[in-house]
């Protein structure tokens, strides 16, 4: 659990009949001043357009979020019970992953309230007290906790870091497993995801995948989405040819400059059985790849420094880590008739990646094709 | 071998349509509402809020409402999921979203008490953010009441504390949420002195609060709902003032207001105005770019001088009309200074300013031997709005085969031909610097790192060296003056110490092989481990004193961090000497091509 969401002190707010709004219990004790609770007292036990949602408010350094509860009925004096169990945090943590608990807590007490008078209840209300110690002890320490509060009720927490949208995936990208795939027990995944396992070899785009899978393009996109990037460990690659063409961003200096990317580097770019490469060796490749300059033309150049080196996964690493970038050719086609249909595909739009695709042409065909036609030009970037 | 998958998820792939995240970014960076609200004698007062409600939505159609599941509830009800899934099933509309808050609940919730003004206030209510500055207007006592005046106390409604707030999606950027709060504050501050001077926000308030009182009775009696918002606007400038600033965020990103026709509050989003290839520069990308700006820069203006000049306020400073007239491509920060007969501080404050609104971006002097090549942003498409323009402004020429040009990296030397007129000569550095302007092009600068090979006889795991970088610490090169700059727009005065210009090494020592000189290169040498000695004097060049010294002296630019053009500008030396010297000791030294970090976010501000 790191330092992003830590909580300072779970709080029971709730509107006494006479007294009004006050906090009944806090973990740790007397956390929250007098003065702190006056000044937000109307986010927490607030009126009823603001019941059920959640309400973070930050005052005197302090970040307080809370989801308001109000049950009506009769049976409670004023005919409606008012309460919030809420969180206290720093004010600069990062609290959004704290937001569900909150709001689950707020669900639990009413529930309980509702089916056993938990709350209302003096003595059951005392309860509460051991149970956010609990809480707040486990959630700060693991991330979750699990409470039993009486025979039929049980409470289960867990904060959940947030999750970036899935990336959108291309045909013609390369899953790249970033864990051995043998770790993980093929038995328990769907039968899609089962077949195209064995197709992906770091090297294989999707499109070729679905097609040697036999697997549904569509299927296959969604499946290695999902389970394979939040599950498994795995990234999405263009396709590497050694025709590709790269060059070094300004981060290939990290290299240099930082031992863990170094490391990192080292390891994963030397070649099985050999010793391990230099950091020279595997720098000077880096700076090879140059605008105009193929895989192909630095595999020549550099066959020295390649001795040790695994070519393909050097340009892998680097474009991980940005320390490379590929440089893609756009065809352009440059109206100089009138009476010509407007291209569709050689608008600079397209990189000869896609267009390739698209068509199903290969490369080299692609390449004739166009240098044949002088109203075509290529950019490349 | 196994990697870490965070990490991995940094990457970005290369060439997705970045049309999601320019949609969201979009979303993310304007203010859903503006509201002004004030807490006083009369309570808590909601005076003004902007975009209206769509009134007859919310009452007569409140059953028909009441039927989704997803819609804000206005009436105060709980609305249960079935499965007590509280998760947002649709992402609601903006409007929407702030729509289902009552004027009377925000005027609970955002008029604060009294011992939170005068700090950052902000409120997140499920999706909605919302942002301000209360600010107090006057002691609760300080009214005055004549103790010899026998006639009842008349009941002056007063007005304690007020705040203009922004309503924001949650989720958006904490430096958009710091912004807004920056804009709420420099209208608080503006408001206040109005009031001290002439009761200005009182007045606005009473007309707005009469307003509402007129709209509410008309609707007991005819029933037709109306927006009382509506009809404040004709009548209360700030209402149109508010009204304004919240247009203007959610289009240009500046916003000009002048309250009560006197005060001006001029203030602009970076993420509006800094955007480029879908994405906008983080506002701490161009702060820390601006504080690295050296006097070897040049200052490219994004407007004609002409245009720009016309939008200046009428007092601006004459320094920035001086620079303005002044600056070009061709000259760096320098020069400019003495054309200008400006201070180089000054320059540097001024041109920061220009950068930060967005008028301007920091760029390499154009010079024939700068390298350019196409942006990984650029868009090179035929249809493109950027090549219409660029056929109108150069008439026989076309973008793409322009920008086919920069494919590989070229110098401007390239393109000379001695055969050509020298007008066509000048019309290429006119469409370079506006391709630069367009942020079509990146400049690649050559950068040098000592890597010496490996010693052949060690054992096994070897522990490397740390890299030179690690070790050749202290000498900061990096930044010639400290830049306290916080965004401009904040009441912090921009407080830069003069470029120091000592940061070139030790000072040209006479020639030969004077003792003076050797034991100098050694102890330049001596932050070299023995192994690294040892290579770099058996190199061939090292014997020649001279060239021995030079590299000595020159070693803490072989970090891979300074450019060629800045050593030639530190050392005053020339770039034919610097080559041939990486080429006499190419066998220790690697030498790579790109674009300047620190300056290319303006290009391509991916990272």
């Amino acid at each position: 659990m790191g330092m992003t969401s830590r909580i300072e002190c779970i709080f029971f707010s709730e509107f006494h009949p006479t007294l009004g709004p006050k906090i009944t219990y806090q973990v740790p004790e007397e956390y929250i001043s007098r003065e702190l609770f006056d000044t937000v007292q109307v986010y927490i036990i607030t009126k009823p357009e603001l019941q059920n949602k959640l309400i973070t408010v930050t005052a005197m350094g302090k970040k307080l979020i809370g989801c308001p509860v109000c049950i009506e009925h009769k049976k409670y004096s004023r005919n409606a019970l008012l309460f919030n169990l809420g969180l206290v945090c720093d004010a600069q943590t990062k609290t959004c992953a704290l937001e569900p608990i909150v709001k689950k807590l707020s669900g639990y007490l009413t529930t309980l309230e509702l089916e056993s008078g938990f709350i209302s209840n003096e003595e059951s209300k005392q309860k509460l007290l051991p149970i956010m110690s609990t809480l707040l002890e486990e959630l700060n320490a693991t991330g979750a906790c699990t409470l039993p509060i009486d025979e039929s009720n049980t409470i289960h927490l867990k904060l959940i870091e947030q999750r970036k949208d899935p990336q959108i995936v291309q045909e013609y990208d390369v899953p790249v497993f970033t864990q051995s795939k043998d770790h993980f027990i093929k038995s328990q995944w769907d039968l899609t995801t089962q077949q195209i396992l064995s197709y992906i070899d770091g090297f294989r785009h999707i499109q070729k995948i679905s097609a040697e899978a036999d697997v549904e393009l569509n299927l296959v996109r969604i499946a290695n989405s999902f389970y394979l990037v939040l599950i498994v460990g795995c990234v999405f690659l263009p396709s590497l040819q050694y025709s590709n063409v790269y060059c070094t961003t300004p981060k290939v200096q990290s290299l240099i400059d930082d031992k863990s990317i170094q490391e990192e580097c080292l390891t994963y770019v030397t070649k099985q059985g050999q010793k391990r490469a230099s950091l020279r060796d595997v720098f000077q490749l880096y700076c090879g790849l140059t605008p105009g300059t193929t895989v192909r033309d630095l595999c020549s150049r550099y066959s020295q420094q390649l001795q040790r080196v695994d070519e393909r996964r050097l340009i892998q690493f680097g474009l991980m880590k940005s320390l490379i970038r590929r440089l893609q050719k756009y065809p352009v086609k440059v109206i100089r008739d009138e009476r010509s249909r407007p291209p569709r595909l050689y608008t600079g739009c397209h990189s000869y990646d896609e267009i390739c695709c698209k068509t199903g042409m290969s490369y080299k065909e692609l390449d004739e094709r166009l240098e044949n036609d002088p109203n075509i030009i290529v950019c490349w970037k | 071998m196994m990697f870490n998958p965070e990490l991995a998820e940094d990457r970005k792939p290369m060439y997705r349509h970045s049309q999601s995240t320019l949609y969201k970014n979009g979303d993310n960076t304007r203010p859903i509402s503006v509201i002004l609200v004030s807490s006083g004698s009369r309570g808590n007062k909601l005076l003004f809020r902007y975009p209206f409600q769509r009134v007859a939505e919310c009452t007569s159609s409140l059953a028909a409402k009441q039927r989704s599941p997803y819609a804000l509830n206005t009436a105060g009800d709980v609305l249960e999921d079935q499965d007590g899934d509280s998760r947002e099933q649709t992402p609601l509309t903006d409007e929407q979203l702030v729509a289902g808050f009552s004027d009377i609940i925000l005027a609970t919730i955002l008029a604060t008490k009294s011992d939170m003004c005068g700090k950052k206030f902000e409120l997140k209510i499920d999706n909605v953010r919302f942002v301000g500055h209360p600010t107090l207007l006057q002691h609760p006592h300080i009214i005055q009441v004549s103790k010899t005046d026998p006639s009842p106390k008349r009941e002056m409604p007063t007005m304690i504390l007020f705040s203009v707030v922004f309503a924001l999606r949650a989720n958006a950027d904490p430096s958009v949420i710091s912004c807004m709060h920056n804009l709420s504050r420099r209208i608080a501050i503006a408001l206040q002195h109005e009031e001290r001077r002439c009761q200005y926000l009182t007045r606005e308030a009473k007309l707005m609060l009469a307003v509402q009182d007129e709209i509410t009775t008309m609707t007991e009696t005819d029933g037709s709902p109306q927006s009382p918002f509506r009809q404040i606007l004709p009548k209360c400038k700030l209402a149109r003032d508010l009204k304004e600033a919240y247009d203007s965020l959610c289009t240009t990103g500046v916003v000009r207001l002048h309250i009560n026709n006197w005060l001006e509050v001029s203030f602009c989003l970076p993420h509006k105005i800094h955007r480029t290839g879908g994405n906008h520069i983080p506002p701490e990308a161009l702060e820390r770019s601006l504080k690295a700006i050296r006097p070897y820069h040049a200052l490219l203006l994004l407007d004609s001088e002409k245009a720009l000049l016309s939008q200046l306020p009428l007092d601006c400073s004459p320094a920035m009309v001086r620079l303005i007239k002044t600056c070009s491509a061709v000259k760096n920060l320098q020069q400019l200074a003495q054309d200008a007969d400006l201070a180089l501080l000054q320059i540097f404050q001024i041109a920061a300013h220009l950068v930060y609104w967005g008028k301007a971006i920091i760029i390499y002097p154009l010079c024939e031997n700068n390298v350019y090549m196409l942006s990984p942003h650029a868009n090179i498409c035929l249809y493109s709005p950027l090549a219409e323009q660029f056929a109108q402004q150069f008439p026989g020429h076309d973008l793409p085969s322009m920008l086919a040009k920069f494919s590989l990296p070229v110098s401007l030397a390239e393109f000379r031909n001695p055969l050509e007129a020298p007008v066509q000569e000048a019309q290429l550095i006119q469409m370079v610097v506006w391709m630069l302007q367009h942020r079509l092009l990146i400049q690649l600068h050559t950068y040098v790192c000592l890597l010496v090979p490996p010693s052949e006889d060690e054992p096994g795991l070897r522990d490397e060296d740390p890299p030179l970088a690690a070790r050749v610490g202290g000498r900061s090169l990096s930044t010639p003056s400290a830049l306290s700059f916080g965004s401009p727009t904040s009441s912090d005065d921009m407080t830069l110490t003069s470029p120091s210009m000592d940061n070139s090494s030790a000072e040209l020592l006479p020639g030969g092989d004077s003792p003076l000189n050797k034991r100098m290169t050694e102890t330049l040498l001596a932050s070299l481990s023995e192994h690294e000695r040892q290579v770099i004097l058996n190199i061939p060049a090292a014997q020649s004193p001279e060239d021995l010294r030079m590299f000595a002296r020159l070693l803490h630019y072989f970090r891979g961090h300074h450019h060629l053009e800045e050593i030639m500008y530190n050392e005053n030396m020339r770039r034919s000497q610097l080559k041939t010297l990486f080429d006499k000791f190419r066998s220790v030294l690697v030498v790579t091509n790109h674009e300047d970090p620190i300056i290319s976010i303006f290009q391509s501000p991916m990272e």
